[in-house]
């Protein structure tokens, strides 16, 4: 593909350059493009919980962006069919200036709000604004995401200009997030708190109507900017708790898909049902689950007695197994294992726990105990949320796990209220944790790793295990700060290795997978790492 | 009569009023914070003062007493205030899912009804033949098995040998009587089973205890001819009991049905009362904590007049 | 003390020969205990051991009741679960009829404020079903086996508190209590010498009846992952979650766990029964 790009090359070279590639894109869209789109029909998915408020900016569950991200836009977007590409949405194009600390989005012109307004720079800064320094009682759960913004600027009704603070290489990723809706500024005027109760965007589909305890409907958008989109009529999102019950939703074609996962069992059933009416689609996720240690309590303040607990866990073994029960998979360092930052494997097998000897893992283990001077039948408590899927299977294979080197462990099950209680007033031995974003990027995954206070007196309200550990604060400084991805690169590692290897203040069990068995019927969908993207713009379904 | 009825009418508002202290109290001891729930449970980083801006816009941060006059004063005017976890009105948040669960109530009822009346008459009038053992033994096995675990098992034989599926959400009846009687008839097997066998045992009893009055004796003893009157007297009078059971069992299968809404994937008031703990919505839970006891009050009060109006030897004192 | 130990031997003959569907429920009992009490030696497995060889086994020579998704034993499971729903079973109705019969009698014998309070009160309590007052208890004190017990038994109080109370209400009105207040005998000596035998009757039939619910609550409570946690065995657990996700493909992890404690519970309620009407016919339902 290189030869696409030489400029001044031989033509003929040049024209079989341009085939290729062609023949290479084609190749890759093929299974997504095979048909001609169609245009009509209603998509019914099935969406497992019910959404709090409407407005996304202080909402964090996909039960919001599923049924009503179809009725927005967004400033940018991730690319839904090449993921981790940032494409524009409402920002028609940007511009970064040199010192990478001035954002400037053109904002395409036409585009019109459900209700006919028309939408200007004004509503995205006053979007952002809400996002970014919420007033008075206005919350918004991402304000902590932007501190690097100074200031959100509309000079012209076609421009928008984010002033950051300081660079920050992931800030366009960052304006991609799918929570970061836009609203009409009008309306955010008259009632900062109207979008929690209401509706009303520049989307491809207008809201019809939602039924609490059923469903939510949306309809095409008539007047949508983008020529020829949506696809279908509209669609029909119901909401279903009961997992058995959305497998058969998905079996008997009452519903097309689900679009945050099944499990390999889930999708087993369904492929045997459907047979060739099914699809699979399957991806890493950014989504894993870590234990955390409380180091403040005897025996975890000690990092042999941790490392002994890493050591125990048969990763490749559970890998195997637990993927064809849970929606657990690859093993993993600190990133992503397909992102960007994944940790080459030669070096994810000299962490702790991460070998394919597991019986000389649990050996080493053993002896480590021993130095530790923790005794066998030693008891303690593992805490854990009361979700089925994976944390339940995740505990089980734990607890089995560490039966396996003398070890007694209790589980102890909270709902998700006094679950996260207990983390965060360190009321607890060990805990099963968990992480999900929307975006690869050690800024904003390997934050909540770093000292419980740091030096200037702040407090990391996210390290549960409540440990100082300067040379964490330092490597995570200097990653963020650095200019070259090489470099960037070998501290995420060193980071890594400290926290996992030598220290082991918490430990990664597996990283999640996304399993998407969906009819046939439904195209111009892709699985990707993240369950927060979907908006239905390009879905459209057969016959 | 009336004035008696009335009276009693009155009474329950001192009654629900006193439940309604409890309820909230009881809520208010239920550990955890629906705002660091909802706001935090995601993983985002968000500060204190945000969290204190949200309790402060849900009113947590207002002294206890003035949050239960504000609940209390809105009940008049049928106001349950407004779900905290949705700022939906609560009445809107529960009508669909009443309406499912009082469908499922009648239905069970009238499955239950329908199987216990002659089976219990049947059992008492053959005392001591096959025919009561047979249905002791029914009945008995009816208290005995989970009505979730039946479910499961009448779930199992429709996926694997009928290849049945049912509707994805819930139809009102009027809307849709296929679709609604489609979804709602399997559980309400499972449940009516259940409950029919207390219903059973309490017409059984009943019965045999008129049928040894010294009246129906008599009238035995009289002959084969009377003993259809006999056994119309007999049972207005073994009615009374019956009444009752079944008036609270079905009091209790509104909200009561929480596992069995979780197997049939149904959204009633027991899910809907499920998912209000997990989250701490604590308007929702006192909202349909009331309703709960509402109906019970309510069902008992029915009851107490059926017996005065079946039974005028009951003293209205 | 022999003549003691004769009378009871009698009484017991009496009710094996008048009841024997009751006495078979009895033996049952038995028979469930010493099968939980050497779960240890019975079991061919160790409940929680995964086995990610036979993940999902039919019953077969190896697994009699088959695997779950863990390729844990099923009938490894239900034999250490029956220790699980005995506990809760007899620990809950326990604690909640003791608590009942206290607060039945003394309420019943001081009469007055109190006694009017706490009618109310449990008048208020029973109106709430069963399983949404577990509920509420398991929500305020969190999930867990000995939490499980409490919320259990305390669901249970008021309803027993009614019953004990009215039986209660019966022998304080008698000759002898009466007597035994006008000679100025101590409170607590009435109600230890006069009071508690009378209502040993309805106390023993009430916990009988509730050791079945207690059971099935349990199931249910588990079943919603608000009982039991895992990898404790226990059946209604075992009935939750994968069990029903599966039904289709593995069927056993549904039956064998619910069979167990369907078959429990129907020991537990003919034996009740049995008890009932041999201690206390008035109380039948």
């Amino acid at each position: 593909m290189h030869g696409s790009q030489a400029p001044g090359g031989r033509p003929e070279v040049r024209l079989a350059a341009v085939l290729l590639t062609g023949l290479l894109v084609w190749l890759l869209s093929a299974p997504l493009s095979a048909q001609q789109p169609r245009t009509g029909g209603t998509l019914t998915f099935i969406v497992s919980a019910e959404p709090p408020s409407f407005d996304a900016h202080r909402e964090a569950t996909f039960a919001l962006i599923h049924p009503a991200r179809p009725h927005y836009n967004l400033l940018v977007k991730f690319d839904p069919l090449s993921y981790p590409k940032v494409v524009p949405d409402l920002a028609e194009s940007w511009t970064i200036s040199p010192d990478g600390t001035t954002y400037t989005f053109k904002i395409r012109r036409g585009v019109r709000f459900h209700d006919g307004s028309v939408l200007t720079s004004r509503d995205i800064k006053a979007s952002y604004e809400k996002i970014i320094f919420p007033k008075g009682d206005v919350v918004s759960v991402r304000a902590a995401a932007y501190t690097m913004v100074g200031s959100v600027e509309a000079p012209d009704p076609a421009t928008v200009v984010f002033r950051l603070k300081w660079k920050s290489p992931s800030f366009l990723q960052n304006v991609a997030s799918p929570w970061n809706w836009i609203y009409n500024a009008d309306i955010l005027e008259r009632d900062p708190h109207w979008y929690e109760r209401n509706i009303m965007g520049t989307g491809p589909f207008k809201f019809v109507e939602y039924v609490r305890g059923s469903h939510w409907v949306g309809a095409r958008n008539e007047d949508y900017w983008v020529k020829g989109r949506p696809y279908l009529d509209g669609y029909r999102a119901v909401f279903i708790g009961n997992a058995a019950a959305q497998v058969n939703a998905v079996k008997s074609g009452q519903a097309l898909v689900e679009f945050r996962g099944f499990s390999p069992p889930q999708r087993d059933d369904i492929v045997r049902a459907l047979g060739s009416g099914a699809t699979v689609q399957e991806s890493g996720w950014l989504c894993n689950n870590t234990v955390v240690f409380n180091s403040k309590r005897k025996p975890f303040d000690d990092a042999r007695f941790r490392k002994a607990l890493s050591l125990a866990i048969d990763r490749w073994g559970g890998s195997t197994a637990l993927s064809q029960i849970a929606i657990v998979g690859p093993v993993g360092g600190l990133m992503r294992p397909e992102g960007p930052f994944a940790t080459p494997q030669a070096d994810l097998e000299k962490l702790a726990g991460y070998g394919h000897d597991i019986t000389a893992a649990r050996a080493e283990a053993k002896k480590l105990l021993a130095e530790a001077g923790v005794p066998e039948g030693f008891e303690f408590n593992l805490l854990n949320r009361n979700v089925e899927m994976p944390y339940r299977y995740v505990a089980v294979f734990l607890i089995d796990q560490w039966r396996q080197i003398g070890l007694k462990v209790n589980h102890v099950v909270k709902e998700t209220g006094p679950y996260l209680a207990d983390e965060r007033a360190g009321n607890f031995d060990a805990a099963v944790d968990f992480n999900c974003d929307f975006y690869d990027d050690p800024d904003l995954q390997l934050v909540k790793f770093l000292s419980v206070e740091m030096p200037n007196g702040a407090v990391n309200a996210l390290n549960y295990g409540g440990y100082i550990d300067r040379t964490l604060d330092r490597l995570y400084d200097e990653q963020s700060k650095s200019e070259d991805a090489t470099r960037r690169m070998t501290l995420v590692r060193q980071f890594e290795k400290r926290l996992l290897d030598d220290k082991v203040w918490q430990i990664y069990v597996l990283w999640w997978k996304r399993i998407i068995p969906h009819s046939s019927k439904l195209h111009g969908y892709k699985v990707g790492p993240s369950h927060y993207l979907e908006d239905l713009q390009d879905v459209w379904i057969s016959e | 009569m009336a004035r008696y009825l009335t009276r009693r009418l009155l009474l329950m508002v001192p009654t629900l009023l006193a439940v309604a202290v409890i309820i909230f109290v009881l809520v208010r001891v239920i550990p955890g914070d629906i705002v660091e729930l909802r706001l935090v449970s995601g993983g985002s980083f968000v500060t204190k003062s945000v969290i204190e801006a949200e309790r402060a816009r849900l009113g947590l941060n207002k002294p206890i007493w003035r949050q239960f006059v504000d609940w209390m004063s809105g009940l008049p005017r049928l106001d349950l205030g407004r779900s905290m976890w949705t700022a939906a009105p609560i009445i809107q948040e529960i009508a669909l899912r009443f309406q499912l669960s009082l469908q499922l109530a009648i239905m069970s009822t009238l499955i239950a009804v329908a199987i216990a009346l002659p089976l219990g008459i049947a059992a008492a009038v053959r005392r001591g033949t096959w025919v009561d053992y047979g249905v002791q033994v029914i009945s008995v096995a009816g208290l005995a098995t989970p009505s979730f675990w039946l479910g499961i098992l009448l779930l199992l034989a429709l996926l694997s040998y009928f290849h049945w599926l049912p509707p994805l959400t819930f139809t009102p009846l009027w809307v849709s009587p296929k679709a609604n009687l489609l979804q709602l008839i399997w559980p309400a097997l499972a449940v009516g089973y259940r409950y029919s066998a207390v219903t059973t045992r309490m017409t059984r009893s009943a019965m045999l205890e008129v049928l040894q009055e010294d009246y129906v004796r008599t009238a035995w003893a009289k002959g084969l001819a009377q003993r259809v009157i006999v056994v119309r007297h007999a049972l207005r009078n073994a009615l009374m009991p019956v009444v009752t059971v079944i008036g609270l069992e079905f009091a209790f299968l509104i909200g009561g049905l929480v596992v069995t809404e979780q197997v049939f994937n149904l959204n009633g008031i027991g899910k809907l009362f499920v998912d209000a703990i997990a989250r701490r919505d604590y308007t929702m839970i006192q909202g349909l904590l009331l309703l709960v006891a509402t109906v019970y009050i309510v069902v008992n009060f029915l009851i107490e007049a059926l017996y005065v109006w079946l039974d005028p030897r009951v003293s209205y004192g | 003390m022999p003549r003691v130990h004769r009378r009871q031997r009698t009484w017991l003959a009496r009710f094996v020969r008048h009841y024997p569907l009751g006495a078979a429920a009895g033996l049952a009992i038995l028979g469930l205990a010493s099968l939980a009490a050497l779960a240890g030696y019975l079991a061919p497995y160790d409940p929680v051991a995964n086995d990610f060889g036979a993940m999902f086994a039919a019953p077969s020579a190896r697994h009699w009741f088959g695997t779950d998704a863990f390729g844990r034993d099923v009938l490894s499971r239900i034999l250490y679960g029956a220790r699980t729903a005995l506990l809760v079973g007899f620990a809950s109705s326990l604690v909640g009829a003791t608590i009942g019969g206290i607060v039945g009698v003394t309420g019943a014998y001081f009469g007055g404020t109190i006694d009017l309070l706490i009618q109310r009160l449990a008048d208020i309590m029973i109106s709430f079903p069963i399983i949404i007052l577990a509920l509420a208890i398991v929500a305020i004190l969190g999930s867990g086996t000995v939490n499980l017990i409490v919320a259990i038994a305390l669901s249970f109080v008021p309803r027993i508190e009614l019953v004990v109370r009215a039986s209660a209400l019966s022998v304080r009105e008698t000759a002898y209590v009466e007597a035994a207040r006008a000679i100025g005998a101590r409170h607590w000596r009435i109600i230890l010498r006069h009071m508690v035998p009378n209502v040993t009757a309805p106390y023993l039939v009430m916990l009988t009846a509730f050791l079945g619910q207690a059971i099935l609550l349990e199931a249910s409570l588990s079943f919603l992952g608000l009982g039991v946690n895992e990898p404790t065995a226990a059946w209604g657990l075992m009935l939750s979650g994968a069990a029903v996700e599966f039904v289709e493909r593995a069927p056993w992890m549904a039956v064998f766990p619910g069979l167990a404690i369907t078959l429990t519970v129907l020991a537990f309620n003919v034996l009740g029964d049995s008890l009932r009407d041999a201690l206390d016919p008035r109380l039948r339902t």
